[in-house]
């Protein structure tokens, strides 16, 4: 017997019923075959054993460039001890904290090209 | 083939998709496990075609593969990246199929008191009819409708997999369902209707 045809009130219900029907067609398990061809490419695509972890996050991707936080706290250490280095050649030297108030200029204008500063430092 | 049931049961499919980045051998073996049912399930259920179904299930699971090493943990669930694969793979070939109308030939011979081989053209004819229709709707609808119907999930399970609002999910779903209705009407000497 041919079924009616849905009409515009019960084709909700009728779709319901064509997609249930459709969502319960037996399927069965997949194929042996299947879970070996599945298996011989993840072994083609599996990275070398301790491969690289999957990236988590762009700080994360920043922090491994820089070799990590080991390598990170290496860096600001070493920033830290230049900064204080820096800071205690400033106030021993002289000569050093005259430089960026022009005498570097007074240098030049007194001593040619080929004096090499000895005839200014000498006097 | 002979397998080890899933010795990590317990273990999420993105951890284990990292051990497989690692070179986990074993990882992928519990991936191919757990993963490969509901692959070729929802495959068979789009396309209703054993070898096609098989293939898109080998694809979407070697794109799994490729993509394990770039996997951001967090994104998304791999369940939800492979049922999406899955489903636009199997749209891909519904839209490529000839729409041939069955033939009784490809009906096996019911088993009385099985539906007879006219009622199976029939069913046939209106599966596939709903499943080119399917195909044709945009993919968030299409996940939404398939979600619902195929999987039996409820909106706060589907807005969960889609990453959306539970409203939204109904919203789509509606939206879905009103397309398919409007792709079928035209079909209904196709479908086996009379009237």
């Amino acid at each position: 017997m041919t079924p009616k045809r849905p009409s515009d009130e019960n084709v909700d219900a009728w779709l319901d019923e064509a997609l249930g029907e459709l969502g319960r067609t037996p399927v069965g398990a997949p194929s042996d075959d299947l879970m070996s061809r599945v298996l011989g490419d993840a072994m083609s695509e599996m990275p070398a054993p301790g491969g690289p972890a999957p990236l988590r996050s762009a700080l994360r991707q920043i922090l491994q460039g820089l070799g990590g936080w080991p390598a990170l706290g290496g860096l600001a250490a070493a920033a830290a001890t230049g900064f204080i280095v820096g800071l205690g050649a400033l106030g021993t030297s002289a000569d050093a904290m005259a430089w960026p108030f022009g005498y570097d200029a007074l240098y030049q204008d007194q001593s040619g090209l080929d004096a090499f500063g000895w005839d200014f430092e000498e006097g | 083939m002979d397998m080890p049931l899933d010795m990590d049961a317990q273990t999420e499919d993105a951890v284990l998709l990292a051990r497989f980045a690692r070179g986990d051998a074993s990882a992928a073996r519990t991936l191919t496990l757990r993963l490969v049912p509901r692959a070729f399930a929802q495959a068979m259920r789009l396309l209703g075609d054993q070898a096609a179904a098989e293939d898109v299930a080998q694809e979407a699971m070697l794109r799994l593969w490729r993509v394990a090493p770039e996997w951001r943990d967090g994104e998304a669930k791999v369940t939800t990246w492979l049922y999406r694969v899955v489903a636009n793979l199997c749209m891909d070939r519904l839209r490529k199929r000839p729409k041939a109308p069955a033939a009784l030939d490809d009906v096996a011979d019911p088993a009385d008191p099985a539906p007879s081989a006219e009622a199976q053209l029939q069913t046939q004819a209106r599966n596939d009819a709903v499943r080119r229709a399917l195909a044709d709707l945009p993919e968030r609808q299409r996940l939404a409708v398939v979600l619902r119907h195929f999987e039996g999930a409820s909106n706060p399970q589907i807005a969960e997999q889609l990453g959306i609002s539970t409203e939204a999910v109904e919203s789509l779903t509606a939206r879905g369902k009103r397309a398919l209705a409007k792709a079928l009407k035209g079909q209904v000497a196709a479908l086996g209707y009379e009237g």
